[in-house]
This record gives structure tokens, C-alpha cells and sequence, in this order.
């Protein structure tokens, strides 16, 4: 029988972990198992204090660069009642390592074991993670599925853009947030904390307790139904809510927003400081998931921006800080922005890193500015090889549009453009994929064009076209459509591959078919699926987001053996169908999304959250842009 | 002349004048297990966090001018490692040490620092010597044992394949050693001759003087680092 305490954390127990020397040496990077960085925060261990450990299930190089860590890592920093601690999946050669010598995975401040924590909190930014979760919860000595959970155990939750449909993950997770850590975390950690002072111990009551805060999921209370192999919604426990709702940030200014970020000691990912410009965005394409999710649009204010952008580049010493958000191009106050910046920066010798421009004159001249000498390359998201199916997918660009900023920029003496499109959108022809290519060759002849007409010897274009496979995402209009099959997805890939070849000027490449078609399946899964993924980690898959990891032939024996098909995950669904994520509330309505569906069968373009109010339903939050 | 000196070459032609502070620091715990430019970044964004007035090199990519004598590899400690910061202006060695330490994540210390001007050579071509510690149980008799051999081969790789080296005329003396599992010797440093303390010790697991778990756990830490011809060596710290 369990007899100790629910939660009650008893600081004799605590046993610092010690790696050995040797181990250290043994691994690559041993600099990410170590922690020491500047700015980490170490809290002392205490009965008093609820203790949280931020998880992210990917090596520490990625997690490091992820913001809403940092950010997260501040908030629940924040109160004296309440602690964050850091933990990463070890990479394959220390997990093995770690295994031989029983370590158990430790967090980087107190290098306490992760069965020591309240609560681990995971940050789900895609779904390809899934198995380092069982890894890290697994290596810290934690029952992987939540109902064999005891008393004594932490409470095992996730966050981020995937708990959207975190069904394929459901056994798993105690709990999830929906929407924006920032307002629920701390909501969350408090309850916990009333638990553990009470000295209750009934997991289960806590776990009622926890879903009814606003934005928070208890996927135990609700069982899944099923007929003939199809989803017919769920059974729900008394007292849980029928739907979840998505909780939000409504003032960003108002957020304690990370000026002294952790900074790593080792070389990561994006080694730069983060300023998050705004959240949401206005443009409203139909296949992006974010577009949704993250509504209504909230913009940070200029002051606010620019005060953070100094004191955070002063806090952390890096030399470049990137500005952050789905589309930089449409902040309204972009150029005091960067002009306000720029000019503390230039005596500074740091550097502004600007990403998802839309390019045009404005966005040359800045980017001139801010990198002052170096031309770096110009990226575009055209998403689609022609205008029909641009406008299909609402993509508001047109060849154009494109043409001539690219005409501009070849003038200016940039030579380096990438072309971002997707494989397999709804509708697509072999006429839009051939769309692509003949895209890439007009840009191509367009440079040569250009060097001429204005007496200039060409250099050397670099081209490239990038092409990913269209996944269709809960919560967009598109969540019934069809996925494209491996075999599909080959072919279009082989017909641009042809039709590029004899352009040496141009480079293609293109993404892995097989991560991305599994992608689908977690994508639009449900729960059916938490044992396929406890195998496929039992037989020694992780970091199946690493192509060179992900063995395909294994994961798809076993979606077999479980009686389950591709198809069951990657076919169209009807409308009127219940669908797995429907006990979740994101603000976007089912009603919108389906006449956008519409829209897009009819080639009509939807008009920005600027233009006009589309009424998808995210005004229900009052915040923001929202009429 | 390398690239880093060339660039030294063209960033002094534009300031006129550079002005060094030499720091002596330590490292220790968990800064030990970083590689050598992660710690030189680790010591640019300091620098830059302390306020001070670098200098930068010229060109597309300015980086503050800031010269290690000697890498530091992995896992290895020190408590006598040399680095100059090249400073816009004349600047109080002693105020560089206070402002930086309140700035370095623990584990990393300047320890103290003398000011330089104008030094006619790069710190990195002063090296000529170091004192190494190696902690490891029974490390003390294989390691001293070394010095009364005639040569000492271990194998090397070079452009791709495996060569014999021998390092005996790398290592210089014994120094006093109290324990049976610590010991410390001098030996050849910097870029003509250098004894890499991992090399010493693989050449102690070949010839089986010493086991390979053993040496897996050793712990190595740099004490200290001279200049000149041995035996007439002196510290870094007045060398230009």
C-alpha cells in the first residue's frame, strides 16, 4: 500500500543526482547536462515551495531556443511559493549512458530527479516529441501512464500548440493547458499548492480539482467512444466541463515578459535574445494551424518593445536579438520599431535579426539598415506554384507582388532567394506542382533579366526551392481534408526534381515523406493511438522528430498490430463528423471554419483581420484587434 | 601571420592604439565541460553584459577582440589560464576584474589582471610551458614513472591514419606530489611543442601503466601557464 503523503515533499528526501566524470566525457556536447548558465534561477528546496520542472522533450540545443521556456521559466519563478526548474531529453548516446549507469534524469538547477518535482510540465511544440516525453518521464523514474500514477507522484501536464488535439497522448498526461501558459500556470501551481498544504491525498480529487480551472483538460475524465472503427465522441465524468476552453494573454504589455533570459554556455540552436512582437496573426491562411490558434491578433507597443529590446541585449550580452511573431512585416509599428532599436544597437555593435518579412520596398530598406553591409538571402512563403491555388489556400500573394519585389532586391544587389511551397494543399493539380518550378525558372530569367537591363555583371543566383508536405491541422478550415498519401507526395516531388534539373542555378530540396505522413497521423489522432506510441518507445524509438531516428517500417508494423490503418488518421473526414478535438474550445468557431472551407473549394480570398472582421468567433476574448 | 592576427593587424591600423587587459582566471565545475569557443563566447557576452569598452575587429562581422593563450579543452579545470581583452581606451585593470567577475556565471573567475599596451605579440605565440594536476586513483606512481623512461610512444592520428609519437620530450618534471592519487608535472605547451594531458594519459593505458576506467574518471586541471626557453621561463604576465 502507498503510504506516503500525497505530495508533501519532504526535503530529506531530496538526493542530488552526480553524473560521472567519465559519463561527461563520454557524450557529445556534455556542456548541455550540466546547467550553470547565467541568469538560471535556483530555488531552494523546500516543503513550503511547489516545485515545477519545465520539461522539453528535445535536446537542450532546441529547448534552449524556445521562448515560451523562458518565458514560462519567469512566471512560475515568480512568486516565492513557487519554483521552475529545466530538464531536456538526453540525446541517444547519454540516454544509453544513463540507462548502464542508473542515473535517473535530473534537472539542470538542483539536479534533483524528476520523481522529486510537484509537477512536470511539458511543452508540446510538435507532435514528433512524443516519444521523448515517455523518454524523459521514463529516465526520471515516473510512471509513464497517468493511472498508474500514486499519491506520491508528480502531476504530469503539457502545454503548448499541440495540446489542441493531445489525444494520441491522452494516457499520458495528467492534465493539459489550453492556450497561453502565461495566465494558467500560475492558477494551476496555486491549487497544487492548497493540496499539498491541506495534506490531502486523493490524486483523484485533485485531478477533478484541476479541471475545473478555466483552460485545463483532464483527458481521464473523458472516455473516448467508438464505433466501427470511428470516433463518436466522448463519456464524460461528473463535474469535468464538456467543453475546455482556450485561456489567453488579453494584455501583452502587461506581461512579466523574460529580460534576463537563461544564456546558455554552449553553442545553440538560435544563439540570440528573443522579443516577442505581437501574438496571432491577421492574415488568415487556411492551412496554418498558428494562424488560428494564436488568435485574436495582440500587439506589444512600441515602447514597451523598445525598452525590452535594450535591457534584455544589456541582461543576456548577445550581440543580435530576432524579433519574434508569425509575420514581422505586420506589426504597424515595425519601422519606429526597428529605427528605435537600430540606433542603439549600431553604437553597440549588435545586430537585428528580422524573420517572416514579406518582401517589398519597405522590407529591403530595412533589412539594408539592419545588416548594414552583408546581403543575406530573401526568403518567400509563395506556399503554392500557382495563383488558383494561392488563392484556395488564402495565401494574399500574388506572382506579381513577387516579381517585383524581387526585381527591387536584384537591384539592390541581392542574388540568394528561398522559396518556401507545400506539397499536397486541397485541390492540388500536377499543374500547380509543375507551378512551382516554372516559378523558380521565372525568378531565375528574372535575375538575368534584371543584371542586364541595368548594365550589371551577374553573379551567380542562388535559387532555392523548398517544398514540405501539407498536413491538415485541427482547428483550421481544412481539419476534413485528405492527406496526401507517401506515394502522391513522392511523385509531386519527382516531378519538380525533373523539371529543375537542368537549372544549375537552382537547388531543391525537399523534406523527408516519411516523418512528415506519420506527422499526419498524430496530428488528427486520438486516443487509440497512446498504446501504438507506448510501444514504439518500448522498442527504442526516440527523437523521431531526427529523420535519421525515425524508422518508419516499425511505427507502421505497430499502428498494424494495434489493428490500425494510415487511413483511419489521414482520410477525409465528413463535416458533420464528431472529431476527437471537439471538447476543445480555441475561440475559433466550427461554423467559420467550415464556410472558409467553402471559400477555399470556391477560390475566394478571406479578407485580414485589418480589412474586416471575418467573424471566426476569437472576438469572444475582447482583446486585441478584435472589433 | 594567421587570420587572427591579420585581423588584429587591421584593427589596430584603424584605432592606432589598443589597450590590453591581461586577466589570469580559473574555471571550475560546470563551466569545465564546455569546449573552447563556447568559453570564448561565454567571455565575449560577459564582457559585453559588464559595459566595457572592447574593441572590435573590423569588417562584416565585428567581434570583440579578446585572445586566449592557450584552448582549453573539454573537462579540463584551470587556475592558471591567461586572456587578454583588447580595450578601446586605457582602462583600470582592477575595475576589469570587478566588473567582469560580477558578470561571468559561476565557475569562471578572473583572478587578476595587469594592463598592456601596444603588446607586440599575440598572447597565443608567448606559451611555451604548463603545469598540469592529475587527480585519479594510484595516478601518482605510473605519471612519475614516466620521467625516468627513455621515450614514450603512443599512437597519434595524422592526415587520416594512425602514427607512432614519441612524447617524452614534451614532458619537462615531476613536481612535488603529497598523495598517491594526485600528481603534477610540467611539460611543453602552446604551438610549436604541446603534451594534451588526454594524450598523456592514453599513453599511460597503452603501455598499462595505468587502467583505462581509471583514467576515464581522472580529473585535470591546469595550474599554470610561462613564457621563454625552459629553463629560463617567467610567467605570462609581464611577457609581450
Amino acid at each position: 500500500m502507498e503510504t506516503r503523503p500525497l505530495l508533501i515533499y519532504n526535503s530529506d528526501m531530496h538526493e542530488e543526482v552526480k553524473v560521472p566524470h567519465s559519463v561527461l566525457m563520454s557524450v557529445e556536447s556534455p556542456g548541455r547536462y550540466v546547467g550553470g548558465e547565467k541568469n538560471q534561477i535556483v530555488k531552494p528546496i523546500d516543503d513550503s515551495i511547489v516545485r515545477t520542472v519545465f520539461c522539453f522533450p528535445d535536446v537542450y540545443e532546441i529547448g534552449m531556443s524556445n521562448l515560451a521556456l523562458q518565458i514560462l521559466y519567469k512566471v512560475l519563478n515568480g512568486p516565492e511559493w513557487s519554483s521552475c526548474e529545466r530538464a531536456f531529453s538526453p540525446w541517444p548516446d547519454m540516454d544509453k549512458k544513463m540507462r548502464e549507469h542508473n542515473i535517473p534524469l535530473y534537472s539542470l538547477e538542483t539536479k534533483s530527479p524528476l520523481n522529486e518535482f510537484d509537477v512536470i510540465a511539458f511543452s508540446l511544440g510538435y507532435e514528433m516529441c512524443f516519444t521523448n516525453v515517455l523518454q524523459m518521464l521514463d529516465l526520471g523514474g515516473v510512471p509513464l501512464l497517468s493511472k498508474d500514477r500514486k499519491d506520491s507522484d508528480p502531476v504530469v501536464v503539457a502545454g503548448g500548440p499541440v495540446t489542441c488535439n493531445i489525444e494520441p497522448m491522452a494516457d499520458f498526461f495528467d492534465a493539459a493547458f489550453i492556450g497561453e501558459g502565461e495566465e494558467v500556470d500560475l492558477e494551476f501551481t496555486r491549487v497544487i499548492k492548497e493540496f499539498k498544504d491541506s495534506g490531502k491525498k486523493d490524486r483523484k480529487a485533485l485531478l477533478k480539482r484541476l479541471a475545473s480551472i478555466d483552460g485545463v483538460y483532464v483527458p481521464g475524465l473523458y472516455t473516448p467512444k467508438f464505433e466501427n472503427g470511428k470516433f463518436k465522441g466522448y463519456d464524460i465524468e461528473d463535474g469535468a466541463p464538456a467543453t475546455v476552453h482556450k485561456r489567453i494573454v488579453k494584455d501583452l504589455d502587461s506581461v512579466d515578459y523574460p529580460l534576463s533570459p537563461v544564456v546558455p554556455n554552449n553553442n545553440v540552436v538560435h544563439d540570440r535574445a528573443y522579443l516577442e512582437l505581437f501574438r496571432g496573426c491577421i492574415r488568415g491562411c487556411r492551412f496554418c494551424q498558428a494562424g488560428y490558434l494564436y488568435r485574436p491578433v495582440r500587439e506589444k507597443s512600441m515602447k514597451t518593445l523598445c525598452e525590452q529590446g535594450i535591457t534584455i541585449m544589456n541582461n543576456t550580452g548577445y550581440d543580435e536579438l530576432g524579433i519574434l511573431s508569425l509575420s514581422t512585416s505586420d506589426y504597424s509599428e515595425l519601422g519606429p520599431l526597428t529605427d528605435g532599436l537600430l540606433e542603439v544597437f549600431n553604437k553597440q555593435h549588435s545586430s537585428l535579426s528580422l524573420p517572416s518579412l514579406r518582401i517589398d520596398n519597405f522590407a529591403l530598406d530595412l533589412m539594408e539598415k539592419a545588416s548594414q553591409t552583408r546581403k543575406t538571402g530573401l526568403t518567400f512563403a509563395p506556399e503554392a506554384g500557382t495563383q488558383r491555388l494561392r488563392d484556395v489556400i488564402n495565401k494574399g500573394i500574388c506572382e506579381d507582388d513577387i516579381m517585383s519585389s524581387l526585381e527591387l532586391a536584384f537591384k539592390g544587389g541581392w542574388s540568394t532567394v528561398k522559396l518556401y511551397f507545400m506539397l499536397g494543399l486541397p485541390t492540388e493539380t500536377m499543374e500547380d506542382v509543375e507551378g512551382i518550378a516554372n516559378l523558380a525558372i521565372k525568378i531565375e530569367k528574372l535575375y538575368f533579366d534584371t543584371m542586364r537591363s541595368i548594365g550589371a555583371k551577374p553573379r551567380k543566383p542562388e535559387i532555392t526551392v523548398s517544398t514540405s508536405m501539407f498536413i491538415p491541422k485541427p482547428f483550421t478550415p481544412f481539419e476534413w481534408e485528405d492527406q496526401n498519401t507517401e506515394e502522391e507526395f513522392i511523385q509531386k516531388q519527382t516531378t519538380i526534381r525533373n523539371m529543375l534539373k537542368k537549372h544549375r542555378n537552382i537547388r531543391y530540396i525537399w523534406h523527408d515523406v516519411k516523418t512528415s505522413c506519420w506527422e499526419g497521423i498524430y496530428a488528427r489522432g486520438d486516443r487509440r493511438l497512446c498504446p501504438v506510441i507506448l510501444e514504439g518507445y518500448k522498442k527504442g524509438s526516440i527523437f523521431d522528430a531526427w529523420d535519421q531516428f525515425f524508422d518508419y517500417g516499425l511505427w507502421t508494423q505497430i499502428l498494424h498490430d494495434h489493428g490500425l490503418k494510415w487511413e483511419d488518421y489521414t482520410r477525409g473526414r465528413d463535416v458533420d463528423d464528431p472529431l476527437p478535438w471537439d471538447n476543445i474550445d480555441v475561440g475559433v468557431r466550427k461554423d467559420f471554419l467550415k464556410r472558409e472551407r467553402e471559400k477555399a473549394y470556391k477560390e475566394q480570398i478571406t479578407p485580414n483581420c485589418r480589412q474586416q472582421c471575418s467573424g471566426c468567433g476569437a472576438t469572444c476574448y475582447k482583446a486585441g484587434i478584435c472589433p | 601571420m594567421n587570420a587572427q592576427e591579420q585581423l588584429r593587424e587591421m584593427t589596430r591600423k584603424q584605432h592606432q592604439h589598443e589597450y590590453v587587459c591581461r586577466g589570469l582566471f580559473e574555471r571550475k565545475g560546470a563551466l569545465s565541460y564546455i569546449g573552447h569557443l563556447d568559453l570564448k563566447a561565454v567571455f565575449e557576452r560577459a564582457l559585453r553584459r559588464a559595459g566595457l569598452p572592447i574593441l572590435y575587429s573590423q569588417g562584416f562581422n565585428p567581434r570583440p577582440m579578446i585572445v586566449f593563450a592557450l584552448p582549453l579543452g573539454v573537462g579540463i579545470d584551470t587556475e592558471g589560464d591567461w586572456l587578454d581583452v583588447s580595450m578601446e581606451v586605457p582602462f583600470d585593470p582592477d575595475e576589469y576584474v570587478r566588473r567582469i567577475n560580477a558578470e561571468l556565471p559561476e565557475g569562471l573567475k578572473v583572478i587578476r589582471a595587469v594592463s598592456i599596451d601596444e603588446p607586440q605579440n599575440s598572447i597565443m605565440s608567448v606559451v611555451t610551458c604548463a603545469e598540469y594536476r592529475i587527480e585519479a586513483k594510484g595516478i601518482t606512481k605510473p605519471v612519475l614513472d614516466l620521467f625516468s623512461k627513455q621515450e614514450v610512444i603512443t599512437m597519434k592520428k595524422s592526415k587520416g591514419r594512425e602514427i607512432e609519437v614519441d612524447i617524452r620530450p614534451l614532458l619537462i618534471k615531476p613536481l612535488t606530489s603529497s598523495t598517491p592519487d594526485s600528481v603534477e608535472y610540467m611539460c611543453y605547451a602552446g604551438s610549436t611543442k604541446n603534451l594534451r594531458p588526454d594524450v598523456l594519459l592514453k599513453a599511460l593505458c597503452e603501455s598499462g601503466g595505468f587502467s583505462k576506467e581509471e583514467a576515464d574518471e581522472a580529473r585535470v586541471t591546469r595550474i599554470a601557464l610561462y613564457g621563454g626557453e625552459y629553463p629560463d621561463i617567467s610567467a605570462i604576465e609581464g611577457l609581450t
